[in-house]
């Protein structure tokens, strides 16, 4: 992670698992069904949680990179 | 943040609209209901996030991470937490409602009877009179507390493991045998109940599950017909 267009790379992931989240928890939140909101628990949540381990992976790496850690 | 005030208003009046539908008037100073907010904040919260990390990726491109931390913690780590924590809170809530329920085409039947006037199906019957005022299904098939929330939930999930996958029979039948307690719930500290001369000789019965409160106060939905699946 410390090169930084892989980094770079990592961080647009992040995003587009965000972006992703943020369209199932719109449907949810629009026209809620018992199977978009199974989605939204077992699919969305796990993707965002997926964004969040590359941010703070990411947040690290800058960190080690900057020799604050 | 200006342009979605008015997003967030339209749901909300929209809201507040559905619930006067039926005619009855609305308190005055109706400012809708805590669910309806939390739906208007949590649209809210999604159009910013998508706003915020739609100038994120443009600025990574140019500026690289460097100088974009903070807008990278605001756009993938805060904003969307609040996203999650208000569509988890609308989710839980509307899926509760009878519509939700109704959702799955298995349920139509019971749904159609349910909101039938001149049913006569203890289902019926409570839909009808507002012996319970929302989220009908869901109380009934529901224990109380939090255990029950969780174990309701859960048979939620398996209903929908079992419609999305086609594994279920028709007609559809209850799991288990419908337990008194949840009949018990609301009748059983009701004076009207207690001091009924009818039910007086039978209530440690009653209250011990012994003798289903459907025995006599059945059937509370209507038969099925062995339906071909849509």
């Amino acid at each position: 992670m410390n090169d930084p267009p892989r980094r770079l790379r990592i961080l647009r992931t992040a995003i587009v698992l965000t972006l992703v989240f943020n369209v199932i928890a719109l449907l949810v939140l629009v026209r809620v069904t018992p199977v978009i909101f199974t989605v939204f628990m077992f699919l969305a949540q796990p993707l965002f949680g997926a964004a969040l381990i590359l941010l703070f992976g990411a947040v690290l790496a800058e960190l080690r990179a900057r020799q604050i850690l | 943040m200006t342009p979605l005030l008015p997003l967030a208003g339209t749901l909300l009046v929209s809201g507040a609209a559905a619930a006067g539908e039926s005619g009855v008037p609305l308190p005055q100073g109706w400012i809708g209901t805590t669910s309806q907010w939390i739906q208007a904040f949590g649209v809210a919260f999604v159009v910013l996030n998508v706003i915020l990390l739609c100038l994120t990726w443009r600025r990574l491109r140019s500026d690289g991470p460097s100088s974009m931390w903070g807008w990278l913690l605001v756009a993938v780590g805060l904003v969307p937490i609040m996203v999650g924590f208000m569509t988890f809170a609308h989710g839980l809530e509307s899926t509760t409602t009878v519509s939700a329920c109704g959702s799955c085409h298995v349920m139509t039947p019971f749904v159609r009877d349910l909101q039938d006037v001149k049913s006569d199906t203890l289902a019926a019957t409570h839909f009808k009179n507002r012996f319970i005022r929302e989220s009908q299904c869901y109380t009934c098939h529901s224990d109380y507390g939090l255990g029950g929330t969780l174990k309701a939930k859960l048979a939620g999930l398996g209903h929908v493991w079992r419609y999305t996958t086609g594994l279920y029979d028709l007609p559809i039948k209850i799991a288990q045998p419908y337990p008194n307690f949840r009949c018990l719930g609301c009748h059983g500290e009701s004076q009207r109940f207690l001091n009924s001369v009818t039910m007086k000789p039978i209530l440690p019965e009653l209250m011990s599950g012994q003798t289903p409160c459907l025995t006599c106060h059945g059937p509370a939905h209507p038969a099925q017909k062995k339906e071909a699946r849509l």
